[in-house]
Parts: C-alpha cells; structure tokens; sequence
C-alpha cells in the first residue's frame, strides 16, 4: 500500500497530525509506503489526484481524504486494502 | 449626513473608486448598497478585494481573507495555506480546459470535409456517440 499525504510547507496545524497519522499507519500496518509530498514541488501530481485542499491523503492513488482523517479513520480505510493485498 | 468633525477624512464612493482605480458601480456591487460615505481604510480595503480577485479568489472566499487578516492569532502561514489551496483549484480547472480543448480538437481532426451535409457531419455524429461521454463525461 502506498499512501501520499500532500502537506502545506509551514503549516505547523498539520505537522502534529501528520506525525500522528504516519505513526499509527506504520504500526498497525508496517508494509506502508508512507510518502510526505510538498504540495509546491508535486503540484502535477497533486492536481492529478484532485486534491483541492490541504492537507489531503491519497492511498494507493485514490485520494481517499480530502482532508485528513482521524489515525482511527485512516486505519479503518486501510483495513480492507491490507486484506485484498494478502 | 456630512458632520463637520469626519468630513476631512471621509470620501464619496466617487473618490473612494478613483483611488482604488475601479469604479463606483463595482463599488455599490460590493456593498450592495446606495450612497454612504467611507474612510481612507475603506480604499485600501478595495484595492485587496480587486487584486485577490484578479489572483482568482471568489467574493465569499474574499470575505474570509479579510477576516483572516483581522484575526490576531491568524500568521502568514494560514494566508500561504489558501493561497496554494486557490493555486491548486486553478491548476485543476486548468487540467479541465485543457481536456475540452484536446476533445474539441479531436473532434474538429475528424472533421476535415467541410462540405459534409449536417446528418453526415462527424462532429454531430461523435457528440451524440456513447463513446464520446464515456470519455470526457467524468471530468
């Protein structure tokens, strides 16, 4: 599984969550891909996924949050990928 | 409505839209009102709605940045953050546009008998096809 979370440089609001996340992602489901993009440098990548707001997360290119969810949340969405992976 | 005490530092709407070099009538559509007076502030207040519009910002969300541009605990990160936000919706009505124009372009390729009656014509013919909503109807 991969999932791309597209940050704001500076926002300091996301940088909490987005430690949060990565650790919860990354303990309940180790064989993550966890990639941080820079929205200014992967804007292509970015539009290409319809990412309008910010910050957002994409899980094997399906943007599956618009905005960023709850580590409970992201852990649920995965639980069935994992499986399907299996 | 003139007081003696406020008159040197109010401006008609005349005077306020030539300093903020737009014009009365933009003016009144931003206020939706009719005549009143306004502060120096007011015109600086004009020239950031006129240039946030040009940047592509909506009136709605214009009302939110001059909030935000109140609010003591609000920092330059959070303007940056709607910033790239409105960048980001431009780039992705840019992608759309570009989609319509290479459709249309290849409809117009197709198209290269212009002497074709209309029931033979093949951009008729391809707007009403499946195939073409299939193609481009999501985006």
């Amino acid at each position: 599984m991969q999932i791309e979370l597209f940050y704001s440089p500076g926002c300091t609001q996301c940088d909490g969550a987005r430690t949060q996340l990565k650790a919860a992602a990354l303990q309940r489901f180790p064989q993550v891909q966890w990639c941080e993009c820079n929205v200014l440098e992967a804007l292509d990548r970015a539009v290409e996924l319809g990412v309008l707001s910010l910050p957002a997360l994409a899980v094997n290119g399906d943007l599956l949050f618009p905005k960023l969810p709850t580590p409970q949340q992201l852990c649920a969405a995965l639980e069935p990928l994992a499986r399907d992976e299996c | 409505m003139l007081l003696n005490g406020r008159k040197q530092s109010m401006l008609t709407i005349g005077k306020l839209a030539a300093l903020a070099q737009t014009t009365p009538d933009a003016l009144r559509f931003y206020e939706r009102e009719g005549y009143r007076l306004y502060d120096a502030e007011a015109a600086r207040r004009i020239r950031f709605i006129k240039q946030a519009q040009h940047c592509g910002f909506t009136l709605a969300e214009i009302h939110a940045l001059l909030d935000l541009r109140a609010t003591d605990a609000a920092c330059c990160g959070d303007m940056r953050k709607r910033a790239i936000e409105k960048k980001l919706q431009l780039e992705s009505r840019i992608k759309a546009l570009k989609a319509m124009s290479d459709a249309l372009g290849r409809l117009i390729a197709d198209c290269n008998q212009e002497r074709y009656p209309l029931d033979a014509c093949p951009i008729l013919a391809a707007l009403e096809s499946a195939e073409l909503t299939a193609s481009n109807g999501a985006r």
